[in-house]
């Protein structure tokens, strides 16, 4: 375990007994959300830097040409990666995505792909060619929470994506033809359980403190579900945070 | 010859003058000598001392420190003392006969403690001594160069706020700083301002105002 | 580089965007931006977005990598695969990799790395936006980075790149000037001495050619380095209004 892990789980443990967190937030509660879209304007289809307490994520939507999946011959393609970049933490090493990483970018992915947020269909070009639409998480400065950071995040970048001009065989960076076809809009909601509380949008302070976590994200209806750690949940404790995850979705989901 | 006025902000390869004698945060090069970081310069004399705005902590003989335990291994205790020096609490301090007891029943893996660093090595390598363990309450971390603004002269800042908020209050040099009792959450509001604010002026009368009001309002 | 006599680069005694000469791009400079970091910088230069994390020094693992004279100073620079218009793919490529190394060349010749041994002291460069001249952007934020982290430095290192375009000698080249000049020659110093700790080059310089070169590219590293020292300077200035 991180050698910090230790100098506050207890105390933060204690203060859920009495109905507290750290930062005076309710167990409900959000942290202040900031998000800047088109921050990389000038180079990525779509972006977004988002700012979820001190945790810091920028995403990049890039589109390029390519093949279809065989089975889905008419369809855009959609891909998500994370990268826990190491400035973000002294425990992240430069290296290819481990575990966490590859645990973010794929729970972000559900969400977005099981709720049909991209009209994939509308991404068709011609025959044997269609757009991929790359989703990359990057990871900037890890005080908790990355897969709502990222998701959140993800979302934003796409609902401000712009699709490239595509001209005798080749794509027109810089120029656009349009708007990437978004329909939903699909927010992820993670819940921390320490003793017995569960407790939205956790620090990285109480990750620690954690026994388990439960990521559900919603649309109007689930669309995906991860549950992490090593602790287990109760059936109330789920259905329980089935409802809050919808209801705090749609405050998140105003702010975009 | 001196170069800089008292409290000027110097920067890393700032000339700070000729013949002057000045602290480790500087490096002397061709009989000049330059600050090595960024901080406020003080002027005492033909002597520039730097207070450096940030840093990491390396350990000296005497200070007070705050650790974690994290490993324990032929019959001593390595602690974690936010510094990337090893440090080790040795078994036969605590322990009667540290060879022939399950040391574990003292300190385990987990354990914050305080202590005093008894020895340094020329590498940096340290043992602390009188080691206490410090339960409930809870540990911050701050800039380790800025602990002395959180004491302060004569430990008037600390006293300060233990007096309005009535913490129990262990300052480690290392930037771990232990808090038990009293108004904890407004006892880490001021030290987090005051680490922030550490190098303004006026600092602590702005401490002394917040601690007044929110003191006030409970 | 690629050649295109067809873009001409210079019109009229201007670049393409309307600079002259010896005329940089647009630079804003901030430290301390990150919260886990031990030091941190934030660099937008031209259309360049470049963020520099510093750890250290610490606990250097795996162990047979240890001085016992001094700390191992590593740099590693990268760029976010969204950065650039055409998708780059994650993972360090061989460009990331030799710049990597010389960002660590040049910032070793400052660092007094004899007064931490056994340790490691990390720096990393982040490319967000890459648009011409993203090795010294992340050379000068990664400068700023080690002093933000309180890392004794014999001096700031400050980068500037210049090149030729339409036969011209021109300052910090924009990205069409990096495609289509005939010369890219990025230039890292010491402020203090003017002493270079980094100096690459590619394209067809003659001698005369170089010199005026590297003159203005000395001359654009120091204006460049009191924005520097500014971005250190206000630091200091905190905003003491609220909690």
């Amino acid at each position: 375990m991180d050698i910090e892990a230790y100098l506050r789980r207890d105390y933060i443990k204690n203060l859920v007994n009495q109905g507290k967190r750290l930062d005076g937030r309710k167990f409900d509660e959000f942290r202040k959300i900031e998000i800047e879209n088109n921050y990389v304007g000038e180079k990525a289809c779509g972006s977004s830097l988002i700012n979820l307490g001190n945790t810091m994520v920028l995403v990049g939507i890039s589109l390029d040409v390519g093949e279809p999946y065989p089975d889905s011959p008419e369809s855009g393609v959609m891909t998500t990666s994370a990268e826990l970049r190491p400035l973000a933490s002294p425990y992240f090493e430069a290296g290819p995505p481990g575990e966490e990483a590859i645990e973010v970018a794929r729970v972000v992915d559900r969400g977005i792909r099981e709720s049909g947020a991209i009209n994939l269909e509308k991404l068709f070009i011609e025959e044997n060619k269609v757009w991929i639409v790359f989703i990359d998480i990057h990871i900037l400065d890890h005080d908790g929470n990355l897969i709502d950071a990222s998701g959140i995040a993800a979302i934003s970048a796409l609902l401000n994506t712009k699709i490239p001009k595509y001209e005798d065989g080749s794509v027109i960076y810089g120029e656009y033809s349009g708007s990437l076809p978004v329909t939903e809009v699909p927010i992820p909601c993670t819940f921390a359980k320490i003793n017995d509380k569960m407790l939205i949008d956790p620090t990285l302070d109480e990750e620690y403190a954690m026994d388990s976590r439960l990521t559900i994200t919603t649309t109007d209806t689930i669309n995906a579900m991860q549950k992490g750690g090593v602790g287990s949940l109760s059936e109330s404790e789920v259905y329980n945070a089935v409802d809050m995850a919808f209801e705090k979705a749609k405050d998140v989901r105003k702010l975009l | 010859m001196l170069r800089i006025k008292n409290n000027e902000f110097v920067i890393p390869g700032q000339l700070i003058g000729s013949r002057i004698i000045c602290d480790t945060n500087c490096f002397y090069e061709n009989g000049k000598v330059y600050s090595a970081i960024q901080g406020i310069a003080r002027v005492i004399g033909n002597r520039v001392i730097i207070i450096p705005s940030s840093g990491t902590y390396v350990p000296k003989e005497g200070d007070i420190v705050i650790g974690v335990v994290k490993n324990i291994m032929s019959r001593n205790w390595v602690i974690d003392i936010n510094s990337p020096y090893t440090c080790i609490l040795k078994g036969e301090e605590v322990a009667r006969d540290p060879l022939n007891e399950d040391i574990r029943k003292y300190f385990v893996v987990g354990d914050i403690i305080s202590g005093k660093i008894s020895r340094v090595d020329e590498v940096n390598n340290s043992t602390i001594s009188g080691p206490r363990k410090l339960e409930n309450g809870i540990v911050i971390e701050v800039n380790p160069k800025r602990v002395p603004r959180v004491v302060g002269k004569k430990r008037s800042m600390l006293n300060l706020i233990k007096e309005k908020t009535k913490s129990r209050i262990l300052v480690g040099q290392n930037g771990r700083i232990w808090i038990n009792d009293g108004n904890i959450e407004l006892t880490i509001m001021a030290i987090k301002r005051i680490e922030k604010e550490a190098q303004t002026k006026g600092l602590t009368d702005r401490i002394a105002k917040m601690l007044e009001e929110n003191y006030n309002k409970n | 580089m690629k050649r295109n006599g067809k873009i001409r680069l210079i019109k009229d005694g201007k670049r393409l965007d309307g600079r002259k000469f010896d005329e940089l791009r647009r630079i804003e400079m901030k430290v301390g931006v990150l919260k886990r970091a031990t030091g941190s910088a934030y660099v937008e230069w031209g259309k360049n977005k470049v963020l520099a994390g510093v750890y250290g020094p610490r606990e250097l693992h795996p162990k047979y990598l240890r001085d016992p004279t001094k700390a191992l100073l590593r740099c590693i620079y990268n760029l976010a695969p969204f950065s650039v218009e055409e998708r780059k793919r994650p993972g360090p490529d061989r460009r990331s990799i030799e710049i990597s190394k010389v960002t660590t060349e040049a910032l070793n010749s400052v660092v007094l790395v004899e007064r931490y041994p056994n340790t490691a002291i990390d720096v990393f460069i982040e490319i967000l936006q890459a648009d011409a001249g993203t090795r010294c952007a992340g050379i000068n934020a990664a400068a700023l980075a080690l002093a933000d982290a309180g890392i004794p430095m014999r001096d700031l290192v400050t980068a500037c790149a210049v090149g030729k375009v339409d036969g011209e000698i021109v300052l910090d080249l924009m990205k069409e000037e990096d495609n289509y000049g005939e010369c890219d020659m990025p230039v890292a110093i010491t402020p203090r001495k003017k002493e270079v700790v980094l100096l690459q080059m590619d394209g067809k310089l003659t001698r005369d050619e170089f010199k005026k070169a590297y003159e203005l590219a000395i001359d654009g590293a120091m204006r460049i380095c009191e924005i520097q020292k500014n971005a250190l300077l206000s630091s200091i200035n905190v905003d003491v209004k609220g909690v």
